[in-house]
């Protein structure tokens, strides 16, 4: 089945079952490979993407409820590590392996977006990426940098 | 083919000539070879390729804009690997840090050269230790062996035992200083001056008395022909005349995987490639009965389907996994879906379906009754107990635990006839050469690892036999590059458990508290890792009459290495109980602690000591918490009974318990030892606040139950990952100079969150609990 999809801001025509996870064609079919898979249950929140701006867990969303709506995955947060919260988790040094962090930028840029001062409580709330490292620490001081960042540039997202 | 026809030098041709030769080979035969240049085009690859210019030596290139290539034989799974390595070349090369670059070294050169033999100069093969303390690992020089490190190129390409700051250090900063040496006899050269006059400084060689300048970029095709007239005397500096390393660097993988850019062993396409979802028999050492590929074949994308056996227990250090079937198809998704659809029928040994985790705890603790394998016994313990006016018993139980990496088990493998390429994250590429060569009858001269960063490792290749499975499915489809990926659920199958434990201590207490005697039972399956840990030679904690014994049975279960080899639940055990010691003594546990380790002889009974000190000190240990809080203190120690390398840790763990039960860890003092001198402590404190959540994690909710003798919680619905929210708010890190050699810090930092919790719980629920996970038991009070 032939399905419109816009990614990142590029316009995708894809044919493909559409009962696909989105995660496996933006993989396979679009070719970005900065989301990842892990649990497939949309538990752990490796493979999460924006579908018009609000966050999903792509290994368990089918691609035709996403046809036609803007996707935003990692590769669109900035093509070079500009965006504040890129500077902000190379500040902190905030990765280990680094396999969940597409993912738990996605969901950190979904709560600034929403709430531009978020509390540690907020974090715990909105941010329930799982990360085997447990780069927590870093991640919530990069966050809260990251809201810094963009207050000070105004930067939109 | 047998290894020697297939050497380049039995057939007179050089490395290079030998690849084209293979490659011609294998165009006219119609198989599609990667090139190295088209592997190397694939964005975000880290894997070895040839360079451009000629090497200075195997470890550094030098291009003429001064980039500098340090090639890394260890592993990059967010420990900074890619980062410390990197730094202790350029420590001793003194180039400018900002131009490094990293790439993975080559596993197929490691099969074809030698290492140089002035890299052979290290401890344990007549090198000297600047401190006087410890030794690498150098016993024994088997490339496929669990120790040891070999004599090939790249020594040792391991990573594991969190040692690769620890084995490595000497030769990769004698890799540094060689290239700085030949640079400067280059330079000298050149211009005619004596080298003693030259100096070099962040890739800039200075002649002061005339002035002259040129860069390491413009000199390295000299050095490159610049034999060095005495490798066998360079000196490696001393920890006090490091300028790099010792300092925090940023990890220099962060800005792709900030962005998407890295390229895991998961992200790699080829041209051709199909895609294989497998699916192993549960009941480990079953094997496929029966399946029904026409019940799938004609869905979309499906290729074929076949039945792979039990990997070689010899390939997979004496494991024993399980035969399974896989499906290939254009896809993965398409891959899974038909596999999740085709019948397969097990043949699956009664034996092993009979194991649960109730019998098999049972098993254990029956165990402990009979006698096991003595490995301390010191004093008479049992005529003490005889007499004990107050003896203390307690039994520990601790669960199967996975590693449960977030990447799942994959590799990517092409088999032609006369050569073996395969891309992979994996923490020991000298062994999963020697398994392709095995599998595929193909020479290891002729295996070709592409290496990709990790998505996480956690113990060496306990992470199973994805590598195996890929090159069996590989070999049946020769020409066709096949991609396997593992489900969440498969990757439970796949990997190694730490091993299911209990343990049973006893101890004699003196009129004052003190012990008078102890005795450790620990259980686990046979061919489970570390029994020795944190208990053999010599009691920690002071005790004039000490015996330790390990009690075995036989379980089918797979086991290797996690975060640990052994401390994790050993360290649980001897904590604890120290905990219950000190408060059955009526004694503060820091104190208790403190002057059992004064009363030892213990080689580094200082160091821990001092750990205990200044973690307590940090902590404001003994100033009031209110209700609801407790503080708790415990000693993390490998090597510590033996005098030469170790690692030494104390933590303070402030954990507050609602009265419903909800654990907080909310703040951590972490004491850690500095040994002669950390090489990133940026990389320590991230390894030692990701282990603080790792064990939370451990100790609160993770556990493997076996029913009907498979794994029950096989993804992370019914297998917890703690989140954010369980991140302790605080942490705090001193790091204390001592004088020894340090093992690492990869593994077994954190254990003391264990019995932290626990005796946190006791101090302010009143329970104690020894069964790992606390998570399971009712935690409410009041």
């Amino acid at each position: 089945m032939a399905l419109d999809l816009y990614v990142n801001g590029t316009a995708h025509a894809v044919d493909v079952d559409p009962a696909t996870p989105l995660l496996w064609v933006i993989r396979d079919h679009v070719g970005l490979t900065g989301t990842k898979f892990s649990c497939g249950i949309g538990q752990c929140g490796a493979c999460t993407v924006h579908v018009d701006g609000r966050p999903v867990r792509s290994c368990s969303f089918p691609v035709s409820a996403a046809a036609g709506k803007r996707i935003t995955t990692i590769e669109g947060l900035s093509p070079d590590g500009s965006h504040p919260l890129q500077v902000a988790w190379i500040e902190l040094d905030a990765p280990q392996c680094g396999y969940c962090q597409s993912g738990m930028l996605m969901s950190a840029l979904a709560l600034l977006t929403r709430n531009p001062r978020p509390t540690d409580a907020d974090i715990d709330a909105a941010v329930t990426n799982a990360c085997r490292c447990s780069s927590y620490h870093r991640v919530r001081k990069a966050i809260h940098r990251a809201a810094d960042l963009m207050r000070k540039q105004g930067a939109g997202v | 083919m047998t290894a020697d026809e297939s050497s380049p030098e039995r057939k007179g041709l050089d490395r290079r000539e030998f690849l084209a030769a293979a490659g011609s080979a294998a165009f006219v035969l119609g198989f599609w070879v990667p090139q190295r240049a088209s592997a190397a085009n694939i964005a975000g690859a880290v894997w070895y390729e040839d360079s451009a210019v000629p090497e200075i030596n195997a470890w550094i290139v030098i291009a003429p804009d001064d980039t500098v290539t340090i090639r890394i034989a260890q592993t990059e799974l967010g420990q900074g690997v890619w980062t410390s390595n990197a730094m202790m070349v350029a420590e001793e090369l003194q180039c400018d840090w900002s131009k490094v670059v990293s790439q993975y070294a080559s596993a197929n050169r490691d099969a074809r050269e030698m290492a140089p033999a002035w890299t052979l100069n290290v401890p344990g093969n007549g090198g000297t230790d600047p401190k006087g303390g410890g030794t690498p690992d150098f016993g024994n020089r088997a490339r496929t062996g669990g120790f040891g490190i070999p004599d090939s190129l790249y020594r040792r390409m391991r990573t594991n035992a969190a040692a690769s700051v620890k084995d490595g250090r000497y030769y990769l900063q004698l890799a540094g200083a060689e290239a700085r040496e030949r640079l400067l006899l280059a330079a000298a050269a050149d211009w005619g001056v004596p080298v003693a006059e030259l100096a070099a400084k962040d890739s800039v060689i200075t002649h002061a008395k005339t002035g002259r300048r040129t860069t390491y970029g413009r000199i390295a095709h000299l050095a490159a022909r610049t034999p060095h007239p005495h490798p066998e005397a360079i000196a490696i500096k001393p920890p006090e005349q490091w300028t790099l390393m010792g300092t925090e660097q940023k990890n220099r993988d962060i800005p792709a995987k900030v962005t998407g850019q890295t390229l895991y062993a998961i992200d790699v396409r080829l041209p051709g490639m199909k895609w294989a979802a497998v699916k192993s028999c549960p009941v480990y050492g079953g094997d496929v009965k029966s399946y029904d590929f026409d019940a799938i074949r004609g869905r979309p994308g499906v290729r074929s389907a076949m039945r792979f056996p039990i990997p070689d227990p010899k390939l997979t250090r004496g494991r024993v996994f399980s035969g399974g079937v896989a499906v290939i198809a254009d896809s993965w998704y398409q891959a899974k879906q038909a596999l999740d659809a085709m019948p397969v029928e097990w043949s699956i040994s009664p034996e092993h379906a009979a194991f649960n985790t109730q019998n098999m705890h049972a098993a254990l603790l029956a165990a402990l009754d009979r006698p096991g394998k003595v490995r301390v016994d010191e004093g008479d313990v049992d005529a003490v107990f005889a007499k004990a006016k107050r003896i203390v018993e307690a039994t520990y139980s601790t669960p199967y635990l996975p590693r449960a990496r977030m990447e799942p088990g994959n590799a990517t493998v092409l088999v032609t006839n006369d050569r073996v390429d395969i891309w992979i994250g994996d923490q020991s590429p000298q062994e999963t050469r020697f398994s392709a060569s095995q599998i595929t009858g193909i020479a290891e001269q002729n295996v070709y690892l592409h290496m990709c960063h990790l998505g996480g490792g956690f113990g060496r290749n306990g992470n199973g036999p994805q590598a195996e499975q890929a090159i069996m499915i590989a070999n049946a489809n020769r020409g066709t590059p096949i991609h396997l990926l593992w489900t969440r659920e498969e990757d439970f199958t796949g990997t190694t458990y730490r091993a299911m434990g209990v343990a049973r201590l006893k101890a004699a207490l003196d009129d004052d508290g003190w012990p008078v005697a102890l005795e450790v039972r620990t259980g686990m399956q046979k061919d489970g890792f570390g029994p020795d840990a944190s208990f053999d030679v010599a009691s920690r904690y002071f005790v004039p009459n000490y015996r330790f014994s390990n009690h075995t049975t036989d379980f089918h279960v797979p086991v290797g290495t996690r975060r640990g080899v052994g401390q994790a639940a050993h360290e649980f055990y001897r904590e604890s109980f120290m905990d219950e010691l000190a408060h059955a003594a009526g004694k503060d546990p820091y104190r208790y602690r403190r002057e059992l380790l004064a009363r030892t002889k213990l080689p580094f009974r200082n160091d821990m000591i001092r750990a205990l000190d200044i973690a307590a000190e940090m902590s404001g240990w003994g100033t009031p918490l209110p209700q609801g809080k407790a503080r708790a203190i415990a000693l993390e120690e490998r090597g510590a009974e033996a005098g030469g390398s170790a690692t030494i840790s104390a933590m303070v763990h402030t954990v507050s318990v609602s009265r419903d039960g909800r654990v907080k860890l909310e703040r951590v003092d972490v004491a850690h030892d500095k040994g002669f001198g950390l090489v990133n402590p940026l990389s320590v404190k991230k390894q030692i606040e990701g282990q603080i959540t790792w064990f939370y994690n451990d100790a609160m909710h993770q556990a493997c139950t076996i029913a009907d003798g498979r794994i029950v919680e096989n993804n992370f619905d019914r297998f917890p990952l703690s989140r954010i929210d369980e991140d302790p708010p605080e942490i705090n890190v001193r790091f204390f100079e001592t004088g020894h050699w340090l093992i690492g810090m990869g593994h077994d930092r954190g254990t003391s969150v264990q019995a932290a919790i626990g005796d946190a719980l006791f101090q302010i629920t009143g329970k104690r609990i020894r069964d790992l996970p606390y998570g399971k038991h009712d935690l409410r009070w009041g």
